[in-house]
């Protein structure tokens, strides 16, 4: 958990696979990546067996790159698609049973503050909407009533994908899948609105068709959970397994669902905004200065 | 057999511009290197793939004809492909990184 242990060990190096020594000496630890440079440094996301064309995938490998101390992170999963990548990189990662995902992060990322102290080492959660809304969705809501200091993602591809297409609390009302042939007969939960009530510090949707902007969430939730509070990011990341999308026309879908209920939305409270102004110098939350008063005609 | 992607480097570096790496959902497989295309006169380099990575979703060739016009990437035959990179001749820099294009047959 830190520097450290993406070092080689003395002797080893020249053992060691080519993915390994590019990562220590080409990857993202130490140095500040951005995703405007990718494509030109070793990634810490190695080869893993999701689906080809994946939006999950595209997410995770994003929300890898905007990590703001990939070195000093723990990433918090459990059974669902998911985890068959976010487990497939230099980056520690504990997986719970299927729900516990909230509660193990709990343990940890406390435990990481009695040993460690003030040093910052970030717990992120990530995990499907089945995983998040419906089977640990207790866990969930109590971790943030309790205002538990790490990021949880929700990777909402609106169904369950590992097991085949299931309906999840964030289908769709409508939707037909293999295993609600008859259609959902309810609503998709409204877990943002909930997020707020149980006092999250920091809200946000985001679609993986626009990078910058999920490097742009993920650094701030993060940062704001090292001290704030609980942070929670609703990410849209289609099953084109289960919804029959092209997997060249998944950026499409995901342009089209952006527009139809996936509008960028972030909420702020007022001591994270304060947090990142003072703390790491974000400046789009500083008060906008008054505008001058309109000059009468006629008045000097 | 199955298809993977091609990017055309005289397309490609006219434009470079950097698009498609982000998009791909394979991490270090879409790489970008400033030196391709220098031979043929071009300055800004040219995006490649690493075929061993790819899984053949033609998200990229998406992206390139509709986001940044450039129609600079193909679906492929993996044994049509004239040139390609693979992993283990992908050499990473201070900035950039460095590929030996060659025959993925011949290997
Ligand atoms: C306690 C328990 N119940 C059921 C399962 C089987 N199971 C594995 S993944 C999964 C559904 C995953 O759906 P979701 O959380 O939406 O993630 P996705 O696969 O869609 O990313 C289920 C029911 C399990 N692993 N553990
Ligand atoms: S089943 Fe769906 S969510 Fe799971 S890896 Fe495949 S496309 Fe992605
Ligand atoms: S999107 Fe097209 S033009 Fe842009 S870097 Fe990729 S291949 Fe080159
Ligand atoms: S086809 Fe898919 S996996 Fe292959 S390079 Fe293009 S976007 Fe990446």
């Amino acid at each position: 958990m830190s520097l450290d242990y993406v070092k080689f060990s003395n002797g080893f190096e020249k053992f060691m696979p080519k993915e390994y020594r590019d990562m220590v000496e080409h990857g993202p630890f130490g140095k500040k990546v951005t995703v405007s440079q990718m494509g030109n440094f070793k990634e810490v996301l190695e080869e893993h067996p999701m689906c080809a064309g994946c939006a999950m995938t595209l997410f995770i490998r994003l929300a890898m790159i905007a990590f703001p101390n990939p070195e000093d992170t723990i990433t918090v999963g459990t059974a669902g698609c998911g985890r068959l990548a976010i487990s497939q990189a230099a980056i520690p990662f504990v997986y719970g049973n299927y729900g516990d995902q909230n509660g193990v992060a709990s343990g940890l990322s406390r435990g990481l503050r009695l040993r460690f102290g003030d040093k910052p080492k970030d717990v992120v959660v990530m995990a499907g909407d089945g995983g998040t809304a419906d089977i640990g969705f207790q866990q969930v809501l109590h971790s943030w009533f309790r205002k538990e200091r790490f990021t949880t993602i929700m990777l909402d591809n609106e169904v369950y994908g590992n097991t085949g297409g299931q309906e999840s609390g964030m289908t769709n009302r409508g939707a037909v899948l293999k295993m609600a042939p008859l259609g959902k007969k309810f609503e998709k939960m409204d877990m943002l609105q909930m997020a707020k009530v149980a006092g999250c510090a920091y809200v946000a949707t985001v679609v993986p068709n626009n990078p910058r902007r999920v490097e742009s969430v993920i650094k701030k939730a993060v940062l704001i959970a090292r001290e704030v509070g609980s942070t929670y990011i609703q990410a849209y990341t289609s099953c084109n397994i289960e919804y029959a999308i092209p997997t060249d026309k998944v950026m499409e879908d995901a342009k089209a669902v952006e527009n139809d209920r996936y509008q960028f939305t972030e909420y702020v409270s007022e001591e994270a905004k304060q947090y990142l102004t003072e703390r790491y110098g974000y400046k789009e939350f500083l008060a906008k200065p008054a505008a001058p008063a309109a000059a009468i005609p006629g008045k000097a | 057999m199955y298809l993977v992607a091609d990017i055309s480097v005289e397309i490609c570096a006219a434009k470079s511009c950097k698009l498609c790496t982000q998009y791909c959902p394979e991490a270090n497989t879409i790489q970008y290197s400033d030196e391709l295309g220098k031979d043929k006169g071009f300055k800004y380099g040219s995006a490649y793939v690493a075929v061993d990575r790819c899984k053949g979703c033609a998200q990229c060739v998406w992206v390139c004809d509709n986001m940044a016009k450039n129609y600079a990437i193909k679906m492929i035959m993996i044994d049509q492909l004239p040139k390609a990179a693979l992993t283990e001749n992908i050499t990473y820099g201070e900035k950039s990184t460095t590929a030996v294009l060659a025959s993925p047959a011949a290997g």
